[in-house]
């Protein structure tokens, strides 16, 4: 476990701390950089590398860094602030947290954060299991088990799950820790539709979870700070929605860096001018490169590839290698498909409650995810809309190993990518969030063959 | 033939005499799957439902092209039936949300060019809340509506309760089931109460009713099982594996009683026969002993096992669950933890289902902790 078993919170702020204080330019034969480098893990300073060496990735990682510095500073010093924490799943926006000043923790966020640390990981993803949680659980959330059982985290003044009906790994976890640990927990469910009722319903329930939340917290939400709030993810939504816009030229001028910052604002910065910043430093660089001509994938972009899943977090620069090594653009994976969620009416309260409850059913694997496969609003309907908004010339299903429902119908939907826009897709397996399942190189080796055989094809 | 030998042959095989001598009168039987569907839906309209199972797969090789080793092997095997048409005596398949593999068994099937003509699937929220209860009543509406449509029947109120008033005797008769097996020397097995349970779930609950009561009746004369044997409770995923539990007693053991949604959470609640038979009905479902895939009811189900647990005087559970079943996976990890602590020996067993299963470690684990239980 960690070398000095010190709290995770405070080592995250200190390596977010490194990262947003990275200079514009990165000289890696610098000796001082030489030193740090050595300093490093392995996987640390390989992403490191790769990162400092395409300008943009780095600036839009930079952007993040300074966002992410601030959140985790105030996750840290919540307690001596008074500030509830509250811990969510990825699917569960944060706005309306931040109109109520309690500070939101993103469970996957949080795991994915845990890659950081000199230890990786794995240590505690094994401890959560060896204290008796079920090995076939997510590992994008089982590491957070492990730091409470590892003791190197302070419990929340909460659990609120609204992954019910999306993912059932993700919804017993939350149960787990919530049990286990004595936490108060509140669920909000999720309907098998996406129609009208279902919206309404859905908005009904997201209402009812806030009074509580607000009843266990002694919190009340103030109207203009909603209202800030929402104004705030609007403007951070139509500036994603530009960027979105931008991915469909060819050469794709979005780097892969980009979907990731896009990810980790919708789930921990939303509504805040954080996130607006990110995005509009990214506009402008991604911009910049249309402008150019620049494409993220180099030195030409050979292939367009759509991620229908998720993606390989556990190596910070295997989206490198795919954009740099194999001249393939990474269009974006699953987590990164946010194109419906609706700008907020701000002209009332219901109006406002009624955009973040819509936001929040169209948030990744909530929407497509949590019905039959091929029901409007689903996932078969965002891969064809996706695939054919970005002109992806294929697709990959990574198969994360938890994601028992994507595995269960990813065949009927690839099938169906195939029949209606022509699109090969090829089926990997392997943990997004631990390395041992399937190792990157394996991972490379088959990726390579499939993009072969479609550059093949292509031409 | 005596009733039990009546129940055993019904329960024995896909096909029975009934759904048999049903086809053959040009009768309609519709498969189900989860112990949220109401069957008294399909007895108001004169139609017999029939507990889907996947029993009775050599190989699950169609099926894994769809669903993948990472889905729960009951899933995978319901899937193969399909597929190969061992269901074609079926009208149609209703399933439920009850989990993302057996949703995506429903989705898999039903895309398929071996779909049977009528396929549905029942959502249900995952909380038990007013709000929810009214989601539920409009879905088995919705059902009604459905069926109505597709067979060109209507099912009326009347029909309803009087399938609430059979299907509630079933239950009890099922209770006094449980309750003769509470003795010290139980006159019924695990494995024969599993082999009862199977049949009420495949044949005519008028029919079945009669058998049971009769033989219910004799228990008195039947041979009982010998006394000091170690009381068992099984606890956990889906299981309808009658050779499961053969496994567990021929160790020496004495299952006498479980938590299963095909045992005593499906036995337990009875439908309120008075009022509109309609809401009662989706009342008695909806609020049914809860399984893992309803949110925040844990301690709910705690209490339903530990009360298990102590009427039946066990001396040990085992809690199993099918490999990738996250939902009873995760919750025995709970159990197991809570029960302990309350001085109860706790077997936690991952198994798989159907050709999969590995009954000689099964067999070793089981062995094991019968042995450090030391009865």
């Amino acid at each position: 476990m960690s070398a000095e078993n010190r709290m995770v919170v405070e080592r995250l702020v200190e390596a977010f701390q490194r990262g947003a204080s990275l200079p514009d330019e990165i000289d890696l034969d610098n000796p001082m950089v030489k030193s740090v480098l050595e300093k490093m893990s392995d996987s640390r300073r390989k992403f490191f590398e790769a990162m400092a060496k395409n300008r943009v990735a780095r600036k839009i990682n930079v952007a993040q860094a300074r966002g992410m510095r601030k959140y985790w500073n105030e996750v840290l010093h919540a307690k001596e602030n008074g500030k509830k924490v509250a811990w969510v799943p990825f699917n569960f926006s944060p706005r309306i947290f931040h109109a109520l000043g309690i500070i939101p923790v993103c469970v996957e966020g949080l795991d994915s954060m845990l890659m950081m640390l000199e230890e990786g990981i794995e240590p505690y993803l094994d401890l959560a299991v060896e204290r008796g949680l079920p090995d076939t659980l997510c590992s994008a959330q089982r590491g957070v088990v492990g730091l409470f059982e590892a003791g190197v985290i302070e419990p929340p003044d909460l659990l609120l799950n609204g992954a019910l009906g999306g993912c059932d790994p993700n919804s017993k976890i939350f149960e787990y820790m919530a049990e286990k640990w004595d936490i108060p927990v509140l669920f909000l469910d999720v309907p098998y539709y996406h129609d009208q009722r279902s919206h309404d319903y859905y908005a009904y329930e997201f209402k009812e979870v806030i009074n509580t939340l607000m009843d266990m917290t002694g919190t009340r939400l103030d109207e203009d700070r909603l209202r800030e709030v929402c104004e705030l993810s609007n403007q951070a939504q139509e500036l994603a929605l530009e960027i979105n816009d931008m991915k469909t030229n060819v050469p794709n001028p979005v780097p892969h860096a980009y979907n990731g910052g896009d990810t980790g604002m919708k789930i921990i910065l939303d509504g805040t001018q954080d996130a607006v910043d990110f995005y509009q430093i990214s506009r402008d660089l991604i911009a910049e490169n249309l402008k150019n001509g620049v494409s993220a994938a180099k030195p030409k972009e050979k292939l367009r590839c759509l991620f229908i899943y998720t993606g390989y977090y556990f190596d910070g620069t295997f989206t490198y290698w795919l954009e740099e090594e194999m001249s393939v653009s990474l269009l974006s994976t699953v987590l990164s498909w946010f194109d419906h969620i609706p700008i907020i009416d701000t002209s009332s309260l219901n109006s406002m409650f009624y955009g973040l409850s819509t936001g929040m059913l169209n948030l990744p694997m909530t929407r497509q995810l949590k019905g039959s496969w091929n029901m409007p609003g689903n996932w078969m309907e965002d891969c064809l809309y996706y695939a054919e908004r970005y002109k992806a010339d294929c697709c990959v299903f990574t198969g994360h190993t938890a994601c028992k429902q994507a595995w269960g119908a990813y065949r009927l939907v690839t099938d169906k990518l195939k029949e209606e826009l022509g699109i090969p897709s090829t089926r990997l397996e392997g943990d997004g969030w631990d390395k041992r399942v399937t190792p990157m190189a394996v991972i490379k080796e088959q990726l390579e063959e499939f993009f072969s055989i479609v550059q093949e094809n292509k031409q | 033939m005596g009733a039990f030998k009546e129940l055993s042959e019904v329960a024995k095989s896909l096909e029975n005499k009934y759904t048999k001598q049903r086809k053959k009168q040009g009768g309609k039987t519709i498969g189900y799957v989860c112990s949220y569907v109401p069957e008294e839906i399909f007895y108001a309209a004169g139609i017999l439902p029939y507990r889907i199972t996947g029993k009775g797969v050599a190989d699950t090789a169609r099926a894994d092209a769809y669903l993948t080793r990472v889905n729960c092997t009951f899933a995978r095997c319901v899937l193969e039936l399909g597929y190969s048409e061992k269901y074609e005596f079926l009208e149609g398949a209703v399933f439920m949300n009850g989990c993302d593999h057996i949703r995506r068994c429903y989705d898999n099937w039903k895309a398929h060019e071996k779909a049977l003509p009528f396929m549905y699937i029942l959502p249900i929220p995952h909380r038990l809340t007013p709000q929810g209860l009214q989601w539920y009543k409009e879905e088995v509406s919705l059902l009604k509506d459905a069926v109505e449509r597709h067979f060109g029947v209507e099912i009326k109120p009347e029909k309803l309760a009087e399938a609430s008033t059979m299907c509630n005797e079933t239950r009890r008769l099922l209770r006094r089931l449980y309750d003769l097996r509470l003795s010290d020397a139980p006159p019924f097995s695990g494995a024969e109460t599993h082999t009862i349970l199977t049949a009420s779930s495949v044949m005519p609950k008028d029919k079945f009713n009669e058998l049971l009561s009769s033989l219910l009746d004799e228990a008195e004369t039947r041979p009982k099982a010998a006394n000091g044997k170690t009381r068992l409770l099984i606890a956990g995923s889906l299981m309808d594996d009658v050779d499961f539990i053969n496994a567990v007693e021929d160790l020496g053991a004495v299952v006498v009683t479980d938590t299963l949604c095909f045992g005593a959470r499906n036995v337990w609640n009875l439908t309120e026969e008075s009022g509109d038979p309609f809401d009662a009905l989706a009342e008695r479902y909806y609020y049914h002993e809860p399984c893992p895939r309803m949110a925040g009811e844990y301690k709910r189900r705690l209490s339903f096992v530990k009360d298990q647990a102590e009427r039946a005087r066990v001396d040990g559970a085992i809690l199993q669950h099918i490999k990738f079943c996250d939902m009873h996976g995760t919750d025995n990890a709970l159990l197991k933890h809570d029960l302990e602590k309350e001085g109860l020996p706790v077997l936690e067993l991952e198994r798989q289902y159907g050709p999969l299963a590995d009954t000689g470690r099964i067999r070793t684990r089981i062995q094991a902790f019968l042995e450090r239980i030391g009865r």
